[in-house]
């Protein structure tokens, strides 16, 4: 009997370390690529690590492209986009969960089935607005977009947490004369933090690797995109695979670190809207 | 008719017609509330001016311009600007009517509050009802407008567009103007051009196929995984679920290029190293053959995307009360017998919702598909139609905008993701808490 456990265990280790050699080679062979000399993914050698050692893609990032400018523009549209669907989903979220008017019911149906068209699908007519408004070729222009895209999903999120959030404190408060802007700022909005923080962090993140709206509402050298920036490297007419690996290991290790920390909060945020609807 | 309001209820009617007959004037001759009726009076007033642009920009809606080859291309009618500019004057006109409404019910309100307390509120404290009754106004202002106008008007124009022959070569404004042309475009698409009728039938079957494809192998690959790291009580189960998280913390623009890389035909790691191992003798065309490339695409989405569910499920196993098993355990079920009578079906059930998102997520998996095979491999009719052995439709959609500038059918396309999705929303809506206690 222990020895048939022991065998079984053996197998299951074999399986699990089989397994995770195919999960994580792409992702090796990128961080060898971004340290190997040569140009093409044609030049590598197949076995990751087996070219040499060179750091001279990251000098060639940071000197002879915008890879900078690109980042700091990523990182204005992310942050902006970020604390305003934080601000905007969590207060249309707030009245949504605490007020009754007449048009609440079709107006939270509509914004339900909003969030199921990919917001491409308008983008002509998108890309039209921003023109009249002079948002085009503009950061700000784009963090509209994807303000107003996060909008309806999000305020759905937070509206169900608030949904669970006593009403009893909210009258508390009234009773000692808050409003309603005071509720929401003190009372509400700390309770919902778990909730918050989430949707900050999902809105951050999103536009780190969105292609089509940058691609629209980009044009001059100086506006791009780190998605623009990383897809120009590997597109039909060059292939700097090298390069490309440089600057995506740049991007990708804040995440994966940030990403590892903050592990078991996703899970119980995940599980719990699982739970909960 | 004096401007004094009786404190019996009885002037109700008198305050109504006269707030429906101008905004603002019932705020500001019976209530005395100046400012605010000002404020509803000038917004009326702007919206009189704008009259004459109103009537122009929907008779514009209606005609879509009329060509004038004599003009040159910049001073034509654009029959594009024209559609939308007519779908945000419906837009503004709408936000109007809202605004009278509320008007009239604000001026009802407080008339109902004079009745109470016998007196008229100032100007201030009309004011201050900011952040009292008006609250939900002032806070929904802004969800309100930008979805208006970046989310409601561009889903507005894109099933306008349906219903009009914007495409290229003919009906590209400013050159040429577009026209509405009815229900054209779906007859081409639903039966009337063989060759769009195929490319149609194709994509939307191979979405359907993929969605669901894409989902189950990710949950069963990740509901594997959970299981395995969870039952076999190893020690460096921490260890292989680090390696297995990584895929999901990788941005997928950058893995799907990544593996666009490693998976190309002729200079691929992938061929190159299987080839050196002597496993194969030519190359395999993972992302050129229009079925191995299917296959390889599930393959690679499940690389990135059982991850989610084996956290996901991790979490909801362990949620299990371990008494269920304890109480089989004695019964005397197996290891199999206690995953498939009590895991699999808790959570089946609990995760359900997440599953019909993951669905529908993978319906609209623009990036999955386009950053790992552009849609590619062509077939007998991507030079017609665009669409690639592995297009799903949002794919499909953003080609036929892009490269071949064919809006109206794309927009047919938008029109039939919203027929497929909306009932899942749907299902996924009537099942919330707030939905089942009827507190909407």
């Amino acid at each position: 009997m222990k020895i048939i456990r022991k065998i079984n265990l053996s197998v299951v280790i074999l399986f699990l370390t089989i397994f995770s050699l195919g999960v994580i080679y792409p992702l090796v062979y990128v961080v060898s690529a971004a340290f190997s000399p040569g140009n093409s993914i044609a030049s590598l050698n197949i076995i990751p690590f087996a070219d040499g050692f060179t750091t001279q893609h990251f000098v060639h990032l940071f000197t002879n492209t915008k890879y900078l400018t690109w980042f700091r523009n990523t990182l204005i549209i992310a942050t902006s986009t970020s604390a305003l669907t934080i601000l905007v989903a969590s207060l249309g979220a707030y009245v949504f969960s605490r007020f009754h008017f007449a048009v609440k019911k079709g107006m939270m149906l509509t914004m339900l089935i909003l969030q199921i068209f990919p917001s491409f699908v308008g983008m002509i007519a998108i890309y039209v607005i921003l023109l009249r408004i002079g948002g085009l070729d503009q950061l700000w222009g784009l963090v509209l977009v994807y303000l107003a895209g996060n909008i309806p999903y999000n305020t759905w999120m937070v509206k169900s947490y608030i949904d669970t959030i006593s009403k009893s404190l909210d009258e508390s408060a009234r009773i000692d004369g808050a409003n309603h802007l005071t509720i929401f700022w003190k009372i509400i909005l700390p309770i919902a933090r778990p909730i918050i923080i989430f949707l900050g962090i999902s809105s951050f993140t999103a536009p780190w690797m969105d292609f089509i709206f940058p691609k629209m509402v980009l044009r001059s050298a100086d506006k791009q995109t780190l998605a623009l920036g990383l897809f120009s490297f590997v597109t039909d007419k060059k292939n700097e695979f090298t390069t490309f690996a440089a600057g995506s290991l740049l991007v990708a290790i804040p995440f994966i670190i940030f990403f590892i920390i903050s592990q078991k909060t996703m899970v119980t945020s995940f599980g719990g809207a699982a739970v909960k609807e | 008719m004096g401007t004094r309001l009786k404190e019996d209820g009885s002037s109700k009617k008198q305050l109504l017609i006269t707030s429906i007959l101008f905004m603002g004037f019932g705020h500001m001759v019976y209530l005395k509330q100046y400012i605010k009726g000002a404020i509803y009076a000038a917004i009326e007033i702007i919206m009189l001016c704008m009259l004459p642009v109103i009537i122009s920009k929907v008779n514009g809606l209606i005609t879509l311009g009329s060509p004038q080859p004599e003009l040159p291309v910049k001073l034509r009618e654009h029959s594009i600007f024209m559609l939308i500019d007519g779908v945000m004057i419906f837009a503004v006109v709408l936000l109007f009517f809202v605004i009278y409404f509320i008007s009239v019910r604000s001026a009802l309100n407080d008339y109902k509050d004079f009745c109470i307390e016998k007196k008229l509120k100032g100007n201030k404290a009309s004011m201050s009802g900011l952040l009292g009754k008006a609250f939900p106004i002032f806070g929904l202002a802004p969800t309100v407008i930008l979805i208006i106008f970046f989310v409601v008007v561009p889903l507005v124009f894109a099933a306008g567009v349906a219903f009009t022959n914007y495409s290229a070569p003919k009906h590209i404004p400013p050159n040429n103007t577009v026209d509405w042309v009815g229900f054209d475009n779906f007859v081409t698409m639903f039966g009337g051009d063989a060759t769009w009728t195929s490319a149609l039938g194709r994509v939307a079957l191979w979405t359907l196929a993929w969605a669901i494809l894409a989902t189950v192998t990710c949950y069963f690959g990740g509901m594997i995984m959970a299981v395995v790291l969870l039952d076999n009580k190893l020690k460096i189960a921490p260890l292989f679920r680090g390696i297995f998280i990584l895929p999901y913390a990788v941005p997928s623009v950058v893995s799907m290029l990544v593996w666009q890389n490693l998976l190309n035909g002729s200079f691929g790691t992938v061929n190159r190293t299987l080839m050196q191992l002597g496993v194969i003798d030519k190359v395999i065309p993972w992302l050129s053959d229009p079925w191995l490339a299917k296959f390889t695409v599930v393959m690679i989405n499940l690389w990135a995307g059982f991850p989610y569910f084996m956290l996901l499920i991790t979490g909801t196993m362990t949620a299990i009360s371990a008494d269920l098993f304890e109480a089989a355990k004695i019964d005397g079920a197996g290891r199999y017998q206690l995953f498939r009578k009590i895991t699999l079906p808790l959570v089946l059930y609990q995760t359900m919702p997440l599953i019909i998102m993951s669905f529908t997520h993978n319906i609209n998996n623009f990036g999955a598909i386009f950053f790992l095979t552009g849609g590619d491999p062509v077939v007998a009719d991507s030079t017609v139609t665009s669409a690639g052995g592995t297009d799903i439709l949002v794919t499909w959609i953003y080609k036929l905008t892009i490269n071949l500038s064919k809006y109206n059918y794309a927009s047919v396309l938008a029109i039939m993701i919203f027929v497929i999705l909306a009932p899942f929303a749907i299902f996924n809506f009537r099942r919330t808490k707030s939905y089942k206690e009827g507190e909407l």
